[in-house]
């Protein structure tokens, strides 16, 4: 198993009038090579869970193991290892860094993982060809449309080829062209063996995934399997 | 991620950032340049009041002396021999005297006023001395002699330069041995004094020294009041005021026959040095100001990227930088930034401090001192690395996903 949560929650202003409960005691396991959609309505905890999944954020309590490791008991060092080299994200607003061209956003996760000088830019250029960017290399995001961003983006989380590629809406700021695109890349990234996680409140997109989680006020209120569109 | 990489990492940023690293420069450039200029010119006004307070002599006393009538024979003589008789404590001693009146003083075609008021460059003054003037003013004999004790008993018609006068009248000709023509009269030059050097002091060196003894006729035989003992040190000028205290009193009583008053310089001196230290007080204190002016500007550029900055950090996180290696990575930056604006800085107080020397101080070569320059530069550095160093300080302890929150 890959990815296995137990109980676990994230509470926003505990105690007080305030208080949310962004996860509401949640328990979902997910094996390697899974291509999972979690579906649910705005503000149902999607996002949420993929932060606490991809070690961006911290339970508030709960089980979270991760390739067999207890993710809860890490130290900055060894988590920021794991989302360098198990973990690719992408986001719904891209977040690529504005002062670098698209080659240097894709070198970055290569630089913090010690890739050595004379494979980087070569290991990059393939992300970005894979993604069918590398005619951008030097563009800087500014430069680009939206899909175009998206695609460096993923370009960026598949440069270190980690096993699990996360998205939180990636195509919610795409029209459906391009969002059909990306969500191509995922499903052949899924092909390849890569567990992939996508966030989204749309069921249309969620079809293209084998497995639907379903999310509601931090619950998780259905967990099936479908027959897949393949884009 | 080696330190390597970390510079390399720094240098990226700096060079993809251009505008706001140079931004942040420029506080740093305009505070570190302001204070060492400010400074500077503080520092090149006390050497300068330093200088002309050295020029005019030490441990130099005034002796102001008259009598109603002139009893036991003449002040000038009786404080001759009276001053002869203190060798130990003095090194001279000389009437000091101005002549008013208009003279003029002609060498071949060229002709020099004492009246000349219009062009204080070309004027010169005619004074009275004995032969130890020199030495009582700080004149230090460029050619030939000093006047003698022969010349002024005989009267002798016989003059000493200044730097000033010996330029103005003869340019860069041996004057010793020439005849110039005091009101007609011919008189020999018999030696010369070197200028003073210092700037703005021509009154110092455009004079003629004649023997004291032609006060008779170009004073129109007024008493002569005036004079001036040199002694050899601080602690004699004080021994030898006590002396000259007493011994004019021995003949002199205040408002009966006369009166007189004995003073010195180095009341001056310290006085001089109060003042040149409240100057660099208040200079001291505005070159803070600036300073700290120039400071809150780094701090506001530095703070205006945090939130810019903390979303970066945000996404170094996500893709796998440690907290180490971003706070390093801003340490660097911050620090070449500063470095480099600090630098500057001085490069630009520097050339400023010539110009300022330039227009302000008569010409004269304001250089920074490394003290101020060096605490300047490592004021600003140190300001700009904290605050540069703060977002990523900041930032780096948050978890990745509220970093990537800030707008
Ligand atoms: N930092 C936060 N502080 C307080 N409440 C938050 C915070 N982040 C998310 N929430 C709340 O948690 C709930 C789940 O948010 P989120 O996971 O972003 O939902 P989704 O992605 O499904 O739209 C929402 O009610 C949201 O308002
Ligand atoms: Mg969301």
């Amino acid at each position: 198993m890959l990815i296995d949560i137990r109980d676990l929650y994230k509470i926003y202003n505990e105690g007080q009038e305030s208080e949310v409960r962004a996860l509401d005691g949640v328990s979902l396991q997910i094996d390697q090579g899974e291509f999972v959609a979690i579906v649910g309505a705005s503000g149902s905890g999607k996002s949420t869970m993929m932060n606490v999944l991809g070690c961006l954020d911290v339970p508030t309590r709960g089980e979270y193991v991760l390739n067999g490791t207890d993710v809860t008991s890490l130290k900055d060092k060894e988590l920021a290892r794991i989302r360098n080299r198990e973990i690719g994200f992408i986001f719904q607003g891209y977040n690529l860094l504005q002062d670098l061209n698209a080659l240097d956003n894709v070198i970055l996760p290569l630089i913090y993982r010690g890739t050595s000088v004379f494979e980087r830019e070569e290991i990059a250029m393939a992300a970005l060809a894979r993604v069918g960017m590398d005619d951008r290399a030097h563009h800087r995001p500014s430069q680009m449309s939206g899909g175009q961003q998206q695609r460096v983006a993923i370009a960026r989380a598949i440069a270190t080829h980690p096993p699990i590629i996360m998205a939180d809406e990636p195509t919610g700021a795409l029209d459906s062209k391009t969002g059909r695109h990306v969500l191509g890349i995922l499903q052949q990234l899924y092909r390849e063996g890569t567990t992939v996680l996508l966030i989204t409140h749309d069921d249309g997109i969620a079809a293209t995934a084998p497995r639907v989680v379903r999310l509601s006020d931090g619950k998780i209120v259905k967990d099936e399997h479908q027959e897949v569109e393949w884009l | 991620m080696n330190l390597m990489q970390a510079f390399k990492m720094a240098f990226k940023s700096i060079a993809s950032k251009k505008m706001r690293s140079f931004l942040t420069m420029l506080g740093i450039i305009i505070g570190v340049a302001s204070v060492v200029i400010m400074v500077s010119v503080v520092q090149g006004m006390n050497k300068r009041s330093m200088e002309r307070f050295e020029a005019m002599g030490d441990n130099k006393i005034e002796v102001y002396a008259y009598q109603y009538y002139e009893t036991s024979g003449s002040v000038s003589e009786l404080l001759y021999e009276y001053c002869l008789g203190m060798q130990d404590l003095v090194m001279g001693v000389t009437p000091q005297v101005d002549v008013w009146r208009e003279i003029t003083i002609k060498y071949g075609a060229k002709t020099f006023s004492t009246q000349n008021w219009d062009d204080w460059e070309k004027r010169i003054s005619i004074q009275l001395g004995s032969d130890q003037f020199g030495v009582c003013n700080n004149y230090t004999l460029g050619g030939g002699r000093e006047l003698s004790f022969l010349d002024i008993d005989k009267t002798n018609k016989v003059c000493v330069l200044g730097g000033g006068a010996k330029t103005l009248l003869f340019d860069f000709v041996d004057p010793v041995g020439e005849t110039i023509f005091i009101n007609n009269q011919p008189f020999l030059v018999v030696g010369w004094y070197e200028p003073s050097g210092v700037e703005g002091m021509s009154s110092m060196d455009n004079v003629i020294l004649l023997p004291y003894t032609f006060n008779r006729t170009l004073n129109d035989n007024q008493q002569i009041q005036q004079y001036v003992v040199k002694a050899k040190s601080a602690e004699a000028t004080t021994l030898a005021i006590a002396k000259l205290k007493a011994f004019l009193g021995g003949f002199i009583t205040e408002g009966e026959n006369g009166f007189f008053n004995v003073y010195s310089n180095n009341d001056w001196s310290s006085q001089v040095q109060e003042q040149s230290l409240m100057q660099s007080l208040v200079l001291g204190a505005i070159a803070g100001i600036s300073l700290l002016v120039g400071g809150i500007g780094i701090m506001n550029i530095m703070l205006v990227t945090v939130t810019e900055r903390t979303r970066e950090i945000g996404i170094r996180k996500a893709i796998g930088a440690e907290r180490k290696s971003i706070i390093v990575q801003f340490l660097i930056e911050s620090a070449v930034i500063c470095g480099i604006g600090g630098l500057l800085g001085i490069g630009l107080g520097s050339m400023g401090s010539l110009i300022a020397g330039k227009f302000l101080l008569q010409g004269m070569k304001l250089w920074p001192s490394a003290t101020i320059t060096v605490g300047a530069f490592a004021f600003s550095v140190a300001l700009g690395v904290l605050f540069g160093l703060y977002p990523a300080i900041k930032a780096s302890s948050l978890q990745p996903v509220d970093a990537l929150r800030a707008e």
